[in-house]
């Protein structure tokens, strides 16, 4: 029917970004699976997959009763050794049988969550990026409990050098004619509506975890500069307040690295309208100049005669 | 120059899943604790007794069903070294397969039980197969589940629905709630509600449950358990005769060289009908337990590919006779 899910992101309780080793043993949450991890363009760790069974109402737009049943698939990912994200979803489908079956018939599907009764896609699509009701289906508590995971390492210093908070992208896709819909809420929640061609595949899942970090990235340095207060804070000050940036966010960059090509269009599209890079290479100048245009103050204070 | 289509692949990114050669059945001619040693051979022997005739009702059954007749049938024994310690294997093996050969029936496996909490391998040193199993275990939901709070845990404690809510006053003074049933979440009219202890712990000392270790022990005759993507324990063929010690022999032995695979598509137990309880109890674990998708289509894809069709839960494919 569709396949929903829910990405948090934010930034690794870390004073300095994580070593490629660190991360595999800050991701080995289960015994005996490999921890995944890829160092071209940038190095993306990735959790072994983890199953929570559920059996709840599922959210529907017209708030009728849905039960579904079956588990959430997650896992907790860190790229650049700096971003850290608990990510979740289910494919949900209508099950075969009326009833609630014994347990091992649904372990048998993992990640796979059966509508007992009827249900309609669009209601389920709308209600799940609209307003869920509480008791429904919470993937974002999943995910949010994914990200402590991670967060929570005794690995980690707990000393990270500015303050940002979580986003979460709560995501649904389904097959039919592509096309792609994102949309900003509020300061931290984000929903995507995708429709892919052909059937679903867990690149899917790759390419909203992928956007979630870069919207992650965009609105953490909208906000840095934002704390900075260009032009109404002397040039020194706001040039240390944009330092963490540099230090921290800039090289991270790389929208689509990851992707695999047949969705790349989607991205493709995102880049246009409302145009993703476009506004980070305008954020990125404006943090540059500034640095620079303070660096030029400081050089010129330098010099002036009787000030050495 | 037309657009050049390039690959690039990291292997620490990719998943590698090792396959395990299997068998179309695996079968468990007995598993012997302490109190069955000190009942002495005669014990063993009626043991035996009664196992030969299902073991050729088995051969003949999975003939019929395998197309060209050849089924790959596997025999092991299982030998308790975790609960308490008796007798060595330098006396004890041998005693076994005489008492099988008696019966005309051949052990191609023997296993130690303690093998399936840790043992040690030459290659990786310590394997603990029972943590791999617990880190898998997914537990049965209770309707209203929504995700929102981590799975209620008594922990050491598996069962297949929701406990008894506690009676206990809340103060000394409160009043005592009336006691309410437990209810089992895939019942059928009426509740079976079973509650199973996986562990417990004596200070740094953990010791696993009975069916714990029995749960591991049918996922490796099932051949679906996995470490870091390896077969975490293949069978060891002895030849410089028995150790006096059950730390010196494999964790499982290969007895007969030409034996088919020890793990199989399915298995069969054949146990006395006190270990009924037990095996309840194995199988609430293992309608819990997440086996890897990937070994799961693996099975899956080399049972079709020989024409042999396998239950699609795991619990299904396990079955016993209790004689």
């Amino acid at each position: 029917m569709l396949v929903m899910g829910e990405v948090h992101t934010g930034l690794l309780q870390n004073s300095g970004e994580i070593s490629e080793s660190t991360c595999r043993q800050v991701l080995a949450i289960t015994a005996g699976e490999t921890v995944r991890v890829s160092r071209r363009p940038i190095v993306h760790a990735l959790s072994p997959e983890r199953l929570t069974g559920v059996d709840c109402a599922l959210p529907a737009a017209s708030r009728s009763r849905v039960r579904g049943v079956g588990t959430v698939v997650s896992r907790c990912v860190v790229t650049g050794g700096r971003v850290a994200q608990g990510s979740s979803y289910v494919r949900v489908v209508r099950s075969e049988a009326d009833r609630r079956l014994p347990w091992s018939h649904y372990l048998a599907r993992p990640g796979v969550v059966e509508v007992l009764g009827k249900a309609k896609a669009a209601d389920l699509a709308e209600g799940f990026t609209g307003d869920p009701a509480p008791g429904c289906l919470d993937l974002g508590a999943v995910s949010g409990r994914f990200l402590d995971l991670v967060q929570g390492s005794p690995l980690l210093d707990r000393l990270a050098p500015f303050k940002m908070s979580r986003t979460s992208l709560r995501w649904v896709a389904e097959t039919g004619e592509p096309s792609i819909r994102f949309t900003l809420h509020s300061e931290q929640d984000r929903t995507l509506r995708l429709t892919h061609p052909g059937p679903f595949t867990p690149a899917v899942v790759d390419l909203c975890e992928d956007l979630a970090t870069h919207d992650w990235l965009l609105t953490s340095l909208l906000v840095i500069v934002e704390r900075a207060r260009i032009g109404s804070t002397p040039g020194a000050q706001a040039a240390a307040r944009l330092t963490p940036a540099i230090d921290h966010l800039l090289h991270l960059w790389m929208p689509a690295a990851r992707v695999e090509e047949w969705l790349t269009p989607f991205w493709d599209s995102l880049e246009r309208r409302p145009g993703f890079t476009r506004q980070w290479h305008s954020l990125v100048n404006r943090v540059r100049d500034q640095i620079a245009t303070n660096t030029l103050a400081l050089l010129s204070t330098s010099t002036e005669p009787g000030r050495r | 120059m037309t657009s050049v289509h390039a690959t690039f692949g990291e292997v620490a990114a990719e998943r590698r899943i090792a396959s395990v050669p299997l068998s179309h059945v695996s079968v468990e001619l007995g598993h012997l604790y302490m109190e069955d040693f000190e009942a002495g051979p005669e014990r063993l022997r009626e043991q035996f007794r009664r196992v030969a005739p299902w073991l050729a009702t088995v051969r003949s059954l999975w003939g019929e069903r395998v197309p060209g007749g050849r089924a790959r049938v596997s025999t092991c024994f299982l030998v308790d070294d975790y609960f308490s310690r008796f007798s060595t294997p330098d006396e004890l093996v041998p005693m076994i397969v005489d008492a099988a050969a008696e019966h005309d029936l051949t052990i191609d496996y023997l296993a130690r039980e303690s093998a399936c909490a840790r043992f040690e391998d030459p290659r990786s040193g310590g394997v603990e197969l029972a943590r791999l199993v617990e880190d898998r275990l997914v537990d049965d939901p209770p309707q209203g589940t929504d995700g929102s709070r981590p799975p209620v845990k008594e922990t050491g404690w598996l069962c297949n629905g929701s406990r008894s809510p506690s009676t206990a006053p809340p103060q000394a003074m409160g009043k005592a709630r009336p006691w309410e049933p437990p209810v089992q979440n895939a019942k059928r009219g009426h509740s079976i509600f079973v509650d199973v202890e996986l562990w417990d712990e004596q200070g740094p000392r953990r010791t696993w449950s009975c069916p714990f270790l029995a749960a591991v022990w049918q996922l490796l005759r099932l051949g679906l358990l996995r470490s870091d993507g390896r077969v975490p324990l293949s069978p060891v063929t002895v030849r410089d005769g028995w150790p006096r010690d059950w730390d010196q022999l494999p964790a499982v032995v290969r007895l007969d060289p030409q034996a088919a695979p020890f793990s199989a598509y399915t298995t069969l137990s054949v146990l006395s009908p006190r270990f009924l309880p037990v095996e309840l109890a194995v199988r609430t674990i293992l309608s819990q337990v997440a086996v890897d998708d990937e070994v799961l289509r693996q099975v899956a894809g080399r049972s079709e590919s020989e024409g042999v069709r396998l239950e699609e839960e795991l619990v299904d494919r396990i079955s016993y006779v209790f004689v």
